[in-house]
């Protein structure tokens, strides 16, 4: 084993764990779903996740009534509403994407949207 | 040498190849990851390059990696192993012949290990048509150091002893 062969294999070592870190960090970090809060079919919010954010309460007042919702890692829930039956603060937290809160009194429609459409697949096999 | 007997050196080298591949694909590896091999192959490959030269490397390298898929059978698979023959041959080719000085035989063919590696994630990047996959080649990378020394150590053994035996062979024909 000569001197370059040492340089190749450290250069190579480092290059790959270098390569790793950056993917990790920027290609990963950022989560394809974002939580959607629409009112009458109109998106007034769009929450990407973040760290910061986990417990972090948002209240939505509209016209139709109120709701507060908290976020949470990866996960939303309705926390407080003002309709009668509460059927979305029963509902507990959504995580995956395409699942829905809904709030028919309040016309409100929490939804988990990714960018990506292709989550239904599974596996793919060449 | 004449024609005749070179050829009759490479067909048995790629059928080496080609051994050394189905032996490798029956060998459990301990790390559970797709596309990490031994490369056992490799070495044949590596092998031609540093006795017979480039011509006959890639030749070498291309007619495993086809007559493999007849073997086994799976297309996609084919693609990916010509793509990163060709370019791996290419490379060690480059870094025996120009940089000799530098790599021993072991840098040489962690340079094919890594360029076959480059080269396949690029073939499934080209497929699947989803850049992600790049994101898979660090690990390769790694694992390929572990196999590439493997394979340029046992080729360092390899090319001595041919060496030694093709000089003999060589000058005996001439004699004749």
């Amino acid at each position: 084993m000569t001197k370059g062969d040492k340089i190749l294999i450290l250069f190579i070592v480092m290059l790959s764990f270098f390569s790793f870190a950056y993917i990790n960090r920027y290609a990963f970090s950022e989560q394809e779903k974002y939580i959607s809060v629409q009112v009458d079919g109109e998106e007034i919010k769009k929450i990407l996740y973040d760290e910061q954010l986990i417990g972090h309460t948002i209240p939505v007042q509209t016209e139709f009534g109120y709701n507060l919702i908290e976020i949470g890692d990866g996960q939303v829930r309705v926390i407080e509403a003002d309709c009668p039956d509460k059927l979305d603060v029963k509902q507990g937290y959504i995580s995956r994407i395409g699942e829905t809160i809904v709030c028919l009194p309040n016309k409100m429609v929490i939804e988990i949207k990714g960018d990506s459409g292709e989550d239904d697949i599974d596996i793919m096999n060449y | 040498m004449r024609k005749t007997n070179k050829m009759i050196f490479i067909s048995l080298l790629v059928s080496v190849g080609l051994a050394l591949s189905v032996i490798e694909s029956s060998i459990p590896l301990p790390i559970a990851m797709p596309g990490a091999r031994l490369g056992l192959s490799n070495m044949v490959v590596l092998v031609t390059l540093v006795v017979f030269g480039f011509k006959d490397g890639i030749k070498v390298a291309m007619l495993k990696s086809t007559v493999l898929m007849l073997v086994t059978g799976s297309v996609s698979s084919f693609m990916y192993s010509i793509s990163g023959a060709i370019l791996s041959c290419i490379l060690m080719f480059i870094a025996y012949r120009y940089f000799s000085k530098v790599f021993s035989l072991i840098g040489v063919s962690i340079i094919g290990a890594a360029a076959h590696n480059f080269a396949q994630v690029s073939v499934a990047v080209l497929m699947l048509s989803n850049p992600r996959i790049y994101s898979y080649l660090p690990f390769l990378l790694l694992v390929s150091l572990f196999s590439g020394y493997f394979v340029g150590l046992s080729s360092t053994y390899i090319v001595d002893n041919l060496k030694k035996n093709f000089r003999v062979l060589f000058s005996r024909q001439e004699t004749i």
